[in-house]
């Protein structure tokens, strides 16, 4: 990874119950979740956790309820003190802070966006979104004057005096990544930001995102349950269960070699087509460019290609990004990485 | 001879428990010595109490010796808590006086708009600033302008004074289990002791004559629910957005003063409207210690046996109620459609 790593995560482990740390002696020695519950009486929350977050990039970890994501990501910020372990930002060891630099770390560094939006219900729209300066005593022209700017830009132009409850719940979540953004941070920590919302809203929200990433470029910290949102959204996609990670890369990466009976499960149930992209399944070898047909873009997906050959699979294409040639499609190859991973008899699920 | 002899005979006590002395003798003692020694059958067989273990053994005391203990000893620290008590209550017997005071001097012909310039500031409603004109100048129209006056002078010092301690607490509860544990059982005991019997203690510490007496009363009976309800509408803030507040950096104080106290201000209000009825409920009872108002229309009409005073008084005093009930409960609505969520 040429990226700067912004925030690392090593050997984090969160034990909930009332002595956490003999706890952490016998699952350090092997005790597994079930019978740290049953033997005493302790949950495992977070086992043994190592990821890095790379500058700029959008990190998605995902899992099912219950995995441990909410409690990772109050990790990130310490709204959940970790048992054992190491938070870096920028560096710095979160873990030494005292309660002073903690707050300026929250204040300056860090900003979240919640599931349940967690705005203030007595402030107007525009007080909500002016927040994160108020609290740090900026003065309240300045401040409003932000979090207007910011309101605009989250496509809330005509609400700013309104209060939150008059707002639909996609229009009260704009607030809240309007309020994350107006704090000017470097991380923005979202903690199921778009479940709660419809499907179609949480489409938007979801390009929305995007858009203001190509444009801010913030280190993005995502967590949901929900792979399709995850790879739209993933550059580096972390999967977790029961409080460990199963796997973690590159999404396409995770898509083709999964590791694990759970995640090849969990993708059985995606349109490959639409998730795989060109340069996933092309081949390097560029000697036979000759006979290809066209060109496609390297971050194209499958169904654009099954649409442009009309299905037909004697047929190759160059792949190319701006410009340059990067290697040949095969429709052959195609298809063949169309096969599902197998095994959705064979998964956690047949299983059952 | 009496029933529990055996007792003491039996553990050998007999020489601790001493002669038996010559005391007073009491009405039933008496009736017993009529009616002779009755043959004692297992269905007459008395409660082992005090006053019966006294009869087989006179080194045991009786339940009297207990009762004027308790006030022995009271009366014994008396002279000491005043001395704490007394200073420190002062200024209630100052505000009281001096609101007795402004309320009967300022004129009628003032204090009736004020009054319902107040109401409409709290309410925004003209209906019921109608319905609160019409009850004051009804009152007024029946005599009973001064000591409706006297009444609410009294209401209004100890609500407010029960806000500027009840809130603080309720916070200090709020935010600690250890403290709300231990002020509930005192909660609850306020809540379920009779009126009455918070006047007796107070009688003895202070002078009848001093407006404190009420006051003290009056507040420690209406101080419970703001108490309570501040506790539990900053307990009910949405976990959510405090979690925020977290996140966003906020500290403590910035925590309670812009979220958590605009947040519990619904339930804060409610235990205000409570606290106001129920100081209006003891100030009717503690016109026994002389405080005044229309309590001592209804005493009156009690001891005296005027029927139509102690009615019309009563009449009064629902009146009153009505209105204190209304414009709280209008200023309540009025902060709770500006922030449902």
């Amino acid at each position: 990874m040429s990226k700067q790593i912004k925030v690392s995560i090593q050997h984090l482990y969160k034990i909930f119950g009332d002595d956490p740390q003999s706890a952490l002696k016998q699952v350090e020695a092997g005790m597994g979740k079930t019978e740290l519950l049953d033997q005493y009486n302790h949950v495992l929350g977070l086992q043994d956790i190592n990821v890095e977050m790379a500058d700029g990039e959008i990190t998605v970890i995902m899992g099912l309820s219950g995995s441990g994501k909410s409690t990772l990501i109050r990790h990130l910020n310490r709204l959940i003190e970790p048992t054992a372990g190491q938070i870096m930002v920028d560096g710095d060891d979160v873990m030494s802070f005292g309660p002073e630099a903690l707050r300026k770390l929250r204040r300056e560094r860090m900003s979240m966006v919640f599931q349940k939006f967690a705005l203030l219900p007595h402030r107007t729209v525009l007080e909500n979104a002016a927040t994160p300066l108020l609290v740090r005593g900026f003065n309240k022209q300045e401040a409003l004057s932000e979090g207007r700017k910011w309101l605009d830009r989250v496509g809330l132009q005509g609400n700013h005096n309104q209060h939150p409850h008059q707002l639909s719940g996609g229009m009260q979540q704009r607030v809240g990544i309007a309020r994350a953004l107006t704090s000017n941070s470097d991380i923005m920590l979202m903690d199921e930001a778009f479940s709660a919302l419809d499907p179609l809203i949480r489409t938007d929200m979801q390009d929305l995102l995007l858009e203001l990433q190509t444009e801010l470029n913030k280190t993005i910290v995502f967590i949901t349950h929900d792979l399709d949102e995850a790879l739209k959204l993933a550059d580096h996609l972390v999967i977790l269960k029961d409080g460990y990670i199963v796997q973690q890369g590159e999404p396409q990466e995770i898509l083709l070699n999964p590791n694990d009976p759970y995640i090849i499960d969990f993708i059985s149930d995606i349109n490959r087509a639409r998730v795989l992209r060109v340069r996933s399944v092309m081949d390097r070898d560029t000697s036979d460019s000759e006979t290809c047909v066209a060109e496609v873009d390297a971050d194209s997906n499958l169904e654009s290609l099954i649409a442009l050959s009309n299905g037909d699979t004697s047929l190759s294409y160059r792949v190319v990004k701006d410009g340059e040639l990067l290697g040949v499609l095969h429709m052959q190859n195609l298809v063949r990485a169309l096969v599902p991973t197998g095994a959705a008899e064979d998964g956690v699920r047949g299983k059952q | 001879m009496a029933t529990y002899d055996f007792i003491f005979d039996g553990l050998g006590l007999r020489e601790w428990c001493g002669e038996e002395t010559k005391t007073t003798m009491s009405m039933s003692d008496l009736l017993a010595q009529r009616k002779g020694a009755a043959e004692s059958s297992i269905w007459e067989l008395p409660f082992p109490s005090l006053d019966n273990l006294n009869d087989a053994c006179p080194a045991i005391m009786q339940t009297r010796n207990l009762t004027s203990g308790l006030e022995q000893g009271f009366l014994g620290i008396r002279d000491s808590l005043r001395v704490v008590i007394d200073p420190i209550t002062q200024p209630l017997s100052w505000f009281l006086s001096g609101a007795l005071e402004l309320f009967q001097t300022v004129p009628w012909f003032i204090m009736i708009p004020l009054m319902l310039a107040v109401v409409f500031l709290a309410s925004k409603s003209w209906k019921l600033v109608a319905l609160v004109a019409s009850f004051i100048l009804f009152l007024a129209f029946i005599d009973h302008y001064d000591y409706s006056m006297q009444t609410l002078a009294i209401i209004f010092v100890c609500s407010v004074l029960c806000v500027l301690l009840g809130v603080p607490i309720g916070i200090a509860m709020s935010r600690s289990n250890a403290l709300q544990r231990g002020i509930i059982p005192v909660l609850d005991m306020l809540q379920t002791l009779p009126p009455f019997v918070y006047l007796i203690p107070l009688i003895f510490l202070f002078s009848v004559t001093e407006p404190k007496l009420y006051g003290i009363a009056i507040i420690l009976y209406a101080i419970v629910p703001v108490v309570r309800l501040t506790d539990l509408g900053i307990r009910l803030v949405d976990k959510d957005v405090i979690e925020a507040a977290d996140a966003f950096g906020m500290t403590d104080r910035q925590k309670l003063y812009k979220v958590q106290i605009p947040l519990a201000l619904p339930n804060i209000m409610a235990g205000v409207n409570q606290t106001i009825m129920m100081s209006l409920a003891m100030v009717v009872i503690a016109s026994l210690v002389s405080a005044p108002g229309l309590g001592v229309l209804v005493l009156r009409g009690i001891r005296n046996l005027e029927l139509g005073v102690g009615l019309v008084a009563g009449l009064g005093i629902v009146l009153l109620a009505i209105i204190l009930d209304r414009v709280t409960k209008a200023a309540l609505a009025r902060v709770n459609t500006s922030q449902q969520q």
